[in-house]
């Protein structure tokens, strides 16, 4: 029972300390958005989906502090992870703010409108659309849409003929009459609802054409993270 | 018309993200300057959410009908104001020094918003022109966060800020969007 290498028993504890951060951060991005959708919609559904994250996030966060524990070896090794450790812990507190915000769903929809008038007047708001016949985007996945690099929208729920899905996959395929809802600026949306609509042809940003490509625009960008990184930090502290 | 409470609240919110962002961009480029601002930032929530209270209570007071609404408006404050206690915690890290597990970058880099630095070259596209009329975020996917220039830094631009060639953009957004985003900076790409 008390095996040191039964992992079982822990939910992602096969997993590596940077996975589990980067998963706690994507969660506390997309729970933030379903739930402001979730007022916003009124939607009790999406309500219970931040309520499933919220609990996917409590599995995460024991699970990185189980693996970080473990990757403690010496005073330096703590002193670093200490800090990592509230960064994991900055993500839960997100999505535990998530959580009791779709608790105002109890309340009756006349109760809360200011919410809705925040949410869409903010920089980035929220919007729902449908995809109409005649669309480019129909048979498409939002991956090869490469919808958020092309329009700066995200993705946050889909409506199809399976019912919704929320913070939906790059497979996931857009068909004729799905709803969509998605958070970003105006202008990314409003040219989205174009593509949308069928009264604009999709259009494919440049991909790199081979892997050897791929691979040299990665070095570039690494290259120049590197050296921007420097420059940024040059003059700092 | 937009009343007082809902453009305090729109502050409220937007500062809120701008702190997050803020907070990961120190934590990735281990920046004791932008966690400075995230700092300063969580002073000013605090000021607000004041501020907000005061306007509740007066809403209160001049309408008992809207007590209800006054309540579900203070329970949304306070899960924002989470939102930018979470961003505060962050910047301590960095502030503290305790920013440097390599992990921390990784798995900023690898997650589905990621972060990139932009210098805008001489012969820049993007250069002198507004953050506006470039609507950056639509036409490349990576959304600004802050600006470098010399010495000082313009936290969370608007669409009125026009970059100048040598600004240093610090920007969020999808991977695939980064190398573009780059080279538009750079000059290597001249069209938007």
């Amino acid at each position: 029972m008390n095996d040191p290498e039964d992992h079982t028993s822990l939910k992602h504890a096969d997993r590596s300390v940077r996975e589990l951060l980067t998963d706690m951060k994507d969660t506390s991005e997309v729970i933030t958005d379903l739930a402001y959708a979730s007022l916003m919609y009124d939607s009790q559904d999406m309500a219970d989906k931040v309520r499933e994250l919220e609990e996917e996030m409590d599995d995460l966060k024991f699970a990185i502090r189980y693996k970080v524990l473990l990757a403690s070896r010496t005073r330096e090794d703590a002193r670093q992870l200490s800090g990592l450790l509230e960064v994991a812990s900055a993500a839960d507190r997100i999505s535990n703010a998530a959580s009791d915000t779709v608790n105002l769903l109890r309340f009756p929809k006349e109760k809360r409108p200011l919410i809705t008038e925040v949410l869409t007047e903010a920089d980035e708001k929220i919007r729902s659309m449908r995809i109409r016949d005649g669309s480019s985007m129909i048979g498409k996945t939002i991956g090869e849409l490469m919808v958020e690099a092309c329009t700066g929208c995200k993705i946050i729920a889909l409506k199809g003929r399976h019912g919704w899905v929320y913070d939906p996959e790059d497979d996931t395929k857009i068909r004729v009459n799905d709803d969509i809802i998605v958070r970003g600026t105006d202008d990314g949306a409003d040219l989205l609802k174009e593509f949308a609509d069928g009264v604009r042809e999709w259009e494919y940003p440049e991909v790199p054409e081979d892997e050897e490509e791929a691979e040299e625009e990665a070095e570039e960008v690494e290259q120049s993270e590197m050296e921007l990184t420097e420059e940024i930090r040059g003059d700092d502290e | 018309m937009k009343s007082k409470l809902v453009a305090m609240f729109l502050e409220l919110k937007d500062t809120s993200e701008t702190m997050l962002d803020l907070a990961y961009s120190s934590l990735l480029y281990d920046s004791a300057e932008i966690a400075e601002e995230v700092l300063a930032l969580a002073d000013k929530m605090r000021d607000l959410s004041d501020r907000i209270m005061d306007e509740i209570v007066q809403v209160g007071r001049a309408s008992p009908d809207e007590v209800a609404k006054a309540v579900v408006t203070t329970r949304l404050m306070g899960n924002v104001l989470e939102i930018s206690e979470a961003a505060r915690s962050i910047a301590d890290v960095v502030v503290r020094g305790l920013a440097e597990h390599p992990v921390l970058a990784m798995s900023i880099r690898d997650s589905d918003t990621t972060m990139c630095l932009a210098k805008i070259a001489g012969n820049s596209i993007l250069a002198d022109k507004s953050l506006g009329e470039l609507t950056l975020s639509t036409n490349t996917g990576m959304f600004v966060i802050a600006i470098k220039r010399d010495d000082d830094y313009i936290f969370g631009p608007g669409p009125e800020d026009v970059l100048r060639v040598d600004d240093i953009l610090i920007a969020r957004g999808p991977e695939e969007s980064v190398s573009n985003f780059k080279d538009l900076a750079d000059g290597s790409e001249r069209e938007l």
